[in-house]
C-alpha cells in the first residue's frame, strides 16, 4: 500500500500565445487551461504505482477556482481525495512560498511519495519538488522518465541514465515519461461531477523576491541566406551566440 | 497544425463542467487516434474496430439515454459529442448516430424491460453494434409506403423485403427494422445469424468511405416473438429515431465545418500568391468572414435545439431547421474551403475534400435538405405539399 | 557582493559553465569561491580567471548524487551572500534545496543578471521573460552559454573541507546513453532530410549528425513516400507529425508548403539546400545555399567543436 499526492499546476495550454499586456502576461487573453504536461506524466505514474501496490492519490494543486478543473480531471481518473491551495495572492507567490503551502497541504494529506512534474509549463523554474522535498526533509529523485510500482525510478546522469531506489518519504519528479496518458470516460466524468473538493488556506509568510514585471523574448533577426558550404562554421557561431540553441 | 476549434461566441463557455469534460475527452481522442488513420481508413473504405473498442470505452454511446448502462447525459452534451467526433469525420459520427440514436434509443423508448437488459448495455460499451432499417430501395423520403412486411405465424414472425442505405448494417450484430405487420408499421430485432437475414454491405461510394454502408435483406426471415418492440406503432416509431439522430446531426456537421474552417485559415495565412499570404486579400477574407459568420449562426442554432432538447420545448420542426441550415452551410464552407486551398484542396493531405464528400450524404441522409423545407413550409402554411393530393 | 559558485563537473573535471558562471559572477564586482564537489575539477577552477578561493567540499556523499545530502554539504560550506549554480538538473536541484535549507529566494535559469540583484528568465518555455529583484542573499542558476566564459590565468588559493550528507538515494544500475533514436515529437532538436538526399542510404549522415546534438532525424513526405526505408513514423508535415523543437535543421528539403504546416514554428530554422530559389529558405532564419554533401560534414566538425 502506499499513499501519494500528486501535485497538479494549472498552466495555459501550451499551444497558447503568450502576449505581454503593460508588463505583465495577460492572463484574460487565455482561451485554454490545461494541466501541465509533466505534472500528466507524474498522474499516470502515480496511477500506475497504486494500481500496482495499492494505496490511494491525493491531487493537490494552488490557484483560483478554474484550477479546479486539473482535480476535477484527476477525480474523472478516479481520484477522491482533492485539495486546493487558495492565496488572495497566489499570482505572486514566490518559489519558497509556493513550496511552503504545498508542504503544508502533502503533511496534511499524510503521504510516502510526492510526484510532480520536474517544472511547471508556465514558470519553467524546476524548483518546487526539490524544495519541497527540503521541506520535507525527504529525498528528491529529479526528472525521472521510468518508474516502476517496487520504487525504482530512472534519473538521468551524464552519461546516460541511472536506475535508483530511494528511502520513503521522497518527492519523485517526472520528465516525459514512455506511459500513454488515459483518458476518463463517461462514467469516470460523472463521479467527478460530484467529486468534493477541500479548499485550504497556503499559511505562507511573506515574499522576497520583488516582481519588477514581463516582456516579451526579443525579435528574432529576419532570416538570411548564405552562400556555400563555407558558410557553416558562421552559421553555427550564430546558432550558438545569436540563437542560442546549440 | 494546433486546433482551435472556432468558437466566435465563446458559446462553450456556456457549457457545463462535465460538458466540457466530455468535450475535451472526445476531441483529444479524435486528435491523437482519428485524424492520424482517417484517410487510411477511406481509402480502405473500412471502420476501424479500435474505434468501435474506444468509443465504447469512453462511453458516449447513448449518450442521453439513462439506465441500463448508459450515461444519461445531457442533449447538449450529446451535441458536443457529435461535434467533436464529426471534426474527425462524419463516417464516425454516423457511427455513432446510428448506434445511439436509430439502434438503442427505440430499443430504450419502446422496447420490453428484456429486449433493453438484453441489448443496452452492451450497446453502451460498443459490444453489441445496431442499425437500423427504414429506408428501402424505392422508398426513401416517403417511408409510410414501404414494402417491407412482417407476418404472424404463432410462434414467430416472418419478415420479407430489403433496406437500403444502412449504415454499420454489415458490421451489426442487431438491426432494429421498420416492417408493416397488418398494414401497420412495427418495429422488429433481427439478429446476425436469423434465418433468411444477411447484410451485404454496399460499395463504390465517393462518400462516407470510413463508414460502412448495407443493404438489409429479409428472405422468409424468422424472428422470434418476442423481438417486436411492443411500445409503438406507426411511423412515429421511426420519426421519433430520426428526431434524435437529426438533432446529433445538427451539431456534428459543425464540427465538419470548423475543420474546414481551420484548414483554410491555417492555409490561407501560410500560403504566399503576389508576394503575400492570401490571406491577406479581400475576396479570401471575404470567404474566411462568411464561413464563421455561418458557423457561429450553426452554433447557435445548435445550442438552442440542445436546451430544448433538454427542457422538452422542442417541436420536430424545430429541428428540421437546424439539421437543414447547418448541413446546407456546412457543405458549402467545405466547397468555399476547398477554393481558398486551391489544387491542394483536393489532396487528402487536407480534410477538405474528404468532408465536403461526406456532407454530400449527410444532406441527403435522415431527411433530405428539401423534405426538411417542406416540413417547415407545412409548419407555416398548415398546408403539406409532399404529395400532390392535398 | 559575496559570491559561492557551485561548480558544475562532469565525471572528475569541470563542465565549461563553469567558466560561464565565474564570467557573470566577475561582471558583478565579485571575486568568487568555487565549490567543487568532492574535489572534482579543483585545479581547474583555481586557473580560472577572478576565482578568489577554491574549496574542495569532500565527502562519503558525493560518490551518488542526492541533492538532499550534496544541498547539505554545500550549505555548511558556502559563506552568506549570493550562490550560484548551472541551471542543469543537478544544479537546480541542488539550487532549490539550499535556498529552502536557508530560507532565501531561488531564481532558476536566468539569462540576464545585474546589480540589485535584478535578473532576467524566460518563463512559457521562452514565450515570455520574468524581471525579478531578490536581496544579496539568494541562489541563482544560469543557463549555459548564455554568460561570457572568464578565461584562466588565474591562480587563486585552494582549501579542503569535510562536509557529510545523509544519503537517500541508491544506484541499483547505471545504464549507458540509450542509442534508441528520439522520437520527431519528443526532440527539442531535430534534422529532417528530403528528396534532395538522394538515397536513404544517405540518412546515415543525418543519423550521425543527431547523435552528436541529441536531435531526432525527421523527413519530407517526399522522402517517406519515395523510398520504403524512411517510415512514416518520422514524417514531418500536413499529414506526419507537427513539430515544434528549438532548432530544425532542413537538408535538402524544398519547403513544400505541406512540409512548412509541420514546422514553421520551430524556434529556430535552419536549411540546407543547393537551390538558392528553394521555398524553404523564405522560412529559414539561416539559409544555407550548398549541397548536403558538402555542408553536412563541415557542419558535424563545428557541432563537434562547441559541444
Amino acid at each position: 500500500m502506499v499513499e501519494i499526492a500528486v501535485l497538479l499546476k494549472q498552466v495555459p495550454d501550451t499551444n497558447a500565445k503568450i502576449v505581454v499586456v503593460n508588463g505583465r502576461v495577460d492572463e484574460s487573453a487565455i482561451a485554454s487551461w490545461v494541466t501541465s504536461p509533466y505534472d500528466e506524466y507524474a498522474f499516470e505514474a502515480a496511477l500506475q504505482h497504486i494500481e500496482a501496490a495499492g494505496g490511494s492519490i491525493t491531487a493537490i494543486t494552488l490557484g483560483p477556482a478554474r484550477a479546479d478543473k486539473v482535480l476535477k480531471d484527476a477525480a474523472a481518473l478516479g481520484v477522491t481525495k482533492l485539495v486546493r491551495i487558495w492565496q488572495d495572492d497566489w499570482q505572486d507567490l514566490d518559489s519558497n512560498q509556493v513550496q511552503a503551502a504545498l508542504a503544508n497541504a502533502v503533511t496534511a494529506a499524510g503521504v510516502d511519495l510526492v510526484y510532480c512534474g520536474k517544472q511547471s509549463a508556465d514558470r519553467n523554474q524546476g524548483s518546487t519538488g526539490p524544495g519541497i522535498a527540503e521541506i520535507l526533509g525527504a529525498a528528491c529523485v529529479s526528472e525521472v522518465s521510468e518508474s516502476d510500482s517496487a520504487g525504482s525510478y530512472l534519473r538521468p546522469t551524464a552519461s546516460g541514465s541511472e536506475r535508483v531506489t530511494v528511502s520513503s518519504p521522497a518527492v519523485v519528479t517526472f520528465t516525459k515519461t514512455q506511459n500513454e496518458l488515459r483518458r476518463p470516460n463517461v462514467r469516470g466524468i460523472m463521479m467527478a461531477k460530484r467529486a468534493q473538493i477541500e479548499v485550504v488556506g497556503g499559511d505562507v509568510s511573506a515574499s522576497q523576491v520583488n516582481f519588477n514585471g514581463h516582456s516579451s523574448p526579443a525579435q528574432k533577426p529576419p532570416g538570411k541566406t548564405y552562400e556555400g558550404s563555407e558558410s557553416v562554421p558562421e552559421v553555427v557561431g550564430l546558432l550558438r551566440d545569436e540563437a542560442k540553441v546549440l | 497544425m494546433v486546433y482551435e476549434a472556432l468558437d466566435f461566441y465563446d458559446l462553450d463557455s456556456q457549457l457545463t463542467d462535465e460538458e466540457i469534460m466530455v468535450r475535451d475527452m472526445v476531441r483529444d481522442w479524435v486528435e491523437d487516434e482519428v485524424l492520424p488513420k482517417i484517410e487510411k481508413a477511406c481509402s480502405d473504405g473500412v471502420f476501424p474496430d479500435e474505434w468501435r473498442v474506444a468509443l465504447g470505452e469512453m462511453g458516449v454511446l447513448g449518450a442521453p439515454l439513462e439506465g441500463y448502462g448508459c450515461p444519461g447525459l445531457s442533449y447538449v452534451a450529446y451535441g458536443v459529442i457529435c461535434r467533436e467526433l464529426e471534426r474527425g469525420d462524419s463516417g464516425l459520427r454516423s457511427f455513432a448516430s446510428v448506434q445511439g440514436s436509430l439502434a438503442m434509443y427505440p430499443i430504450w423508448d419502446f422496447g420490453s424491460e428484456e429486449q433493453k437488459n438484453k441489448y443496452l448495455p452492451k450497446m453502451a460499451t460498443g459490444d453489441l453494434i445496431g442499425c437500423f432499417g427504414l429506408t428501402e430501395p424505392d422508398y426513401g423520403s416517403n417511408p409510410g409506403d414501404m414494402i417491407t412486411k412482417a407476418e404472424d405465424k404463432g410462434d414467430h414472425y416472418l419478415l420479407n423485403g430489403a433496406k437500403m442505405w444502412i449504415t454499420n448494417g454489415t458490421n451489426s450484430d442487431l438491426a432494429v427494422v421498420w416492417a408493416k405487420l397488418d398494414g401497420v408499421i412495427r418495429g422488429f430485432i433481427v439478429e446476425t445469424g436469423d434465418e433468411g437475414y444477411s447484410a451485404p454491405e454496399m460499395t463504390g461510394k465517393h462518400s462516407l468511405k470510413a463508414s460502412v454502408t448495407s443493404e438489409l435483406v429479409f428472405q422468409d426471415c424468422k424472428i422470434p416473438k418476442d423481438r417486436i418492440l411492443p411500445g409503438v406503432e406507426g411511423l412515429k416509431g421511426p420519426f421519433s429515431c430520426l428526431n434524435n439522430a437529426r438533432y446529433g446531426i445538427s451539431w456534428g456537421v459543425i464540427g465538419a465545418a470548423q475543420a474546414c474552417f481551420n484548414s483554410a485559415r491555417e492555409y490561407s495565412l501560410s500560403r504566399i500568391q503576389f508576394d503575400h499570404p492570401i490571406a491577406a486579400y479581400q475576396l479570401v477574407q471575404n470567404k474566411l468572414a462568411w464561413m464563421l459568420r455561418e458557423i457561429t449562426k450553426g452554433q447557435l442554432l445548435a445550442l438552442e435545439l440542445g436546451r430544448k432538447k433538454d427542457n422538452g420545448s422542442w417541436i420536430p420542426e424545430h429541428i428540421s431547421l437546424a439539421k437543414m441550415n447547418n448541413v446546407d452551410i456546412a457543405l458549402q464552407i467545405a466547397r468555399e474551403a476547398r477554393d481558398i486551398h486551391g489544387a491542394n484542396g483536393i489532396l487528402d493531405e487536407y480534410c477538405i475534400m474528404r468532408h465536403m464528400a461526406n456532407l454530400e450524404s449527410v444532406k441527403t441522409y435522415e431527411g433530405t435538405h428539401d423534405i426538411h423545407n417542406l416540413i417547415i413550409g407545412r409548419h407555416i402554411t398548415g398546408i403539406q405539399s409532399f404529395t400532390r393530393s392535398i | 557582493m559575496d559570491i559561492t559558485i557551485i561548480a558544475e563537473t562532469q565525471g572528475d573535471n569541470l563542465h565549461p559553465v563553469t567558466n560561464q558562471l565565474v564570467g557573470a559572477a566577475t561582471s558583478l564586482g565579485a571575486s568568487p569561491t568555487i565549490l567543487c564537489a568532492g574535489g572534482a575539477g579543483a585545479d581547474t577552477a583555481a586557473g580560472i580567471a577572478g576565482v578568489g578561493k577554491v574549496l574542495s567540499v569532500i565527502g562519503d556523499c558525493f560518490s551518488t548524487f542526492d541533492g538532499g545530502a550534496w544541498a547539505a554539504a554545500f550549505d555548511a560550506a558556502a559563506g552568506t551572500g549570493v550562490i550560484i549554480g548551472a541551471a542543469s538538473a543537478q544544479g537546480r536541484d541542488v539550487a532549490a534545496r539550499i535556498a529552502a535549507r536557508r530560507g532565501i529566494p531561488v531564481v532558476q535559469d536566468v539569462v540576464a543578471i545585474s546589480q540589485g540583484l535584478t535578473m532576467t528568465h524566460p518563463i512559457y518555455s521562452g514565450k515570455a521573460m520574468q524581471e525579478v529583484t531578490v536581496g544579496d542573499d539568494c541562489v541563482v542558476t544560469l543557463r549555459s552559454n548564455t554568460f561570457p566564459p572568464a578565461g584562466d590565468g588565474g591562480n587563486a588559493e585552494s582549501a579542503t573541507v569535510q562536509q557529510s550528507g545523509d544519503v537517500k538515494i541508491a544506484v541499483q544500475e547505471a545504464i549507458a546513453k540509450a542509442s534508441a533514436r528520439l522520437d520527431v515529437s519528443d526532440a527539442d532538436i531535430i534534422i529532417s532530410g528530403g528528396r534532395g538526399m538522394g538515397s536513404p542510404d544517405n540518412f546515415e549522415h543525418l543519423y550521425a549528425l543527431s547523435d552528436k546534438l541529441g536531435a531526432a532525424v525527421g523527413a519530407s513526405r517526399a522522402a517517406v513516400d519515395t523510398w520504403d526505408e524512411i517510415p512514416h513514423s518520422m514524417q514531418v508535415g500536413q499529414t506526419g507529425k507537427t513539430v515544434n523543437p528549438s532548432l530544425y535543421i532542413a537538408v535538402g528539403i524544398s519547403g513544400a508548403i505541406q512540409h512548412l504546416a509541420g514546422m514553421r514554428t520551430s524556434k529556430y530554422i535552419v536549411a540546407i539546400n543547393k537551390d538558392p530559389e528553394a521555398p524553404i529558405f523564405k522560412v529559414a532564419d539561416y539559409g544555407i545555399v550548398s549541397t548536403w554533401e558538402e555542408a553536412l560534414p563541415i557542419l558535424g566538425d563545428e557541432i563537434a567543436k562547441i559541444l
